[in-house]
């Protein structure tokens, strides 16, 4: 349902994506960790071509982007079918609540504007911000920031979430309520791509997890066996890093 | 006659000054109005830097900024009717108003201004916001019309309204190719009586009331625009 084959990107001289191959069936609940820079998030900003990939192929749903040859009409077909959940929230600032979460709709999808607005309002009510709509973002803390930016994602009805680091901004008392959000999300049955550094998130909801470093996936498996008992060293190195910072 | 200051005088010339006030507002609002699409034109070009057309905006730019109103308004209204004879264009430009060279003069000169206000005021936007109308699907037109000039607005409206208040004072130059707003009321008025000091004042305190005003609107929409901000 969603393939990456081969995947490369160059920020001028500097790979970092590496020949990033990736497979997501439908529902299923893939986390990516590893270490800082070494090149998740623009994996992730590939899928949905925030970052354009030198060479590879993206296949989601029936819709195929040959990196060699794509043509702007791919680009957005492919955003139609994606949404994106990103570290810094990027909420539209002169937009309310519930503005954010049908301007896409409104304007990309051409929704009729009464139902956009019930639309959104649902969505906002699946994760608790039902008392916020005609805020401004400014006045939210960042966890609600951030559960109007899943609310968003999930009510453009796409085949894939992309998760950018979502909790990776938030202060440490806000994370619990974005996590428990996007548990609820996957419960549902929503296809998603997170990249994080919550490793027992990663253990209790993923269904894959991948390990990446230096522009490659290292090793990948079950949760348990991948963040239980890792085969390579630089995944063992990696966990023992993040999980000693844990406890 | 012989008294210092006839200040009778003075207000009894008030309201003819007064009456040329619509002038200098016509002139001020509507070359504001056409700078603004000038200038958020030029800015764009800059912003996308469109090969050629960039240059040619950082040219205008460049040359409106380093050169004086009062030359620009001759350049106007001496060089536009050489520009329609070379072209040929059967025009009779000695029935075109002056006032049209007025408008040609202050749009070019405010826009150029306004483009440096609206580009930094659009650079000011984060990023991030950008991506996320991409990534909901919007096209780049879209997300720049709907998300990011409403914020940029915000920000330049303080320089917008320097741009303005600067324009409507610059109006008081218009009088040299013979358009009759507030300055050039007052000099006739005063050329009649030869009570320049008494008309004259006159023409400061229309003109600072209009500015007074200006202020209060600006600060007005300056608060209605920045209810986003607010935390």
């Amino acid at each position: 349902m969603i393939d990456i084959i081969d995947l490369h990107k160059a920020f001028k001289k500097n790979k970092v994506l590496k020949g990033v191959n990736l497979h997501v069936d439908p529902g299923e609940v893939v986390i990516i960790i590893g270490p800082s820079g070494s090149g998740k998030s623009t994996m992730l900003r590939c899928i949905n071509y925030l970052e354009r990939p030198n060479r590879g192929i993206i296949r989601v749903d029936d819709l195929k982007v040959d990196a060699r040859n794509v043509h702007s009409k791919q680009i957005v077909a492919l955003r139609n079918k994606t949404a994106m959940v990103f570290q810094h929230y990027n909420l539209f600032k002169n937009k309310t609540v519930v503005e954010n979460v049908m301007e896409g709709l409104i304007v990309a999808q051409k929704m009729d504007k009464k139902l956009a607005y019930d639309t959104g309002v649902s969505y906002l009510e699946k994760v608790g911000l039902l008392d916020k709509l005609n805020e401004y973002p400014a006045k939210l803390s960042g966890g609600q920031k951030q559960r109007v930016g899943i609310a968003r994602a999930l009510a453009l009805n796409p085949k894939v979430i992309l998760f950018d680091e979502p909790t990776s901004a938030l202060d440490p008392e806000l994370v619990g309520e974005v996590l428990e959000v996007m548990k609820d999300v996957a419960k549902e049955g929503m296809t998603m791509i997170v990249v994080t550094h919550e490793i027992s998130f990663a253990r209790e909801v993923a269904d894959h997890v991948y390990f990446m470093d230096d522009g490659i996936f290292v090793e990948d498996g079950k949760p348990s066996e991948l963040i239980n008992s890792p085969r390579e060293e630089r995944t063992r190195r990696f966990l023992s890093r993040v999980t000693l910072r844990v406890t | 006659m012989n008294q210092l200051f006839d200040f009778d005088y003075m207000f009894r010339s008030f309201p003819e000054i007064l009456r040329q006030a619509p002038v200098t507002l016509l002139i001020s609002v509507g070359s504001m109005a056409i700078g603004l699409v000038i200038g958020l034109i030029t800015a764009l070009l800059k912003i996308y830097k469109i090969p050629v057309l960039s240059w040619i905006a950082t040219f205008y730019v460049s040359f409106t900024r380093g050169t004086p109103l009062l030359v620009q308004i001759y350049l106007s209204y001496y060089g536009i009717p050489k520009i329609l004879a070379f072209m040929n264009i059967g025009l009779n430009i000695g029935q075109v108003p002056s006032i049209v060279f007025i408008y040609v003069a202050y749009s070019l000169n405010v826009g150029a201004y306004l483009s440096e206000s609206i580009r930094s005021a659009i650079q000011a936007i984060d990023k991030g916001q950008v991506e996320d109308a991409y990534s909901v699907g919007m096209s780049k037109v879209q997300s720049m019309f709907r998300i990011i000039i409403p914020q940029a607005v915000t920000i330049a409206l303080p320089n917008f309204g320097n741009s303005f208040i600067g324009l409507m004072k610059d109006t008081s130059l218009a009088f040299i190719i013979g358009v009759v707003e507030i300055m050039a009321q007052a000099k006739i008025v005063g050329a009649r009586s030869l009570r320049f000091f008494e008309v004259y004042i006159n023409s400061a305190i229309i003109y600072w009331v209009i500015c007074l005003i200006m202020e209060r609107v600006l600060y007005w929409l300056e608060k209605k625009t920045r209810k986003h901000l607010e935390t």
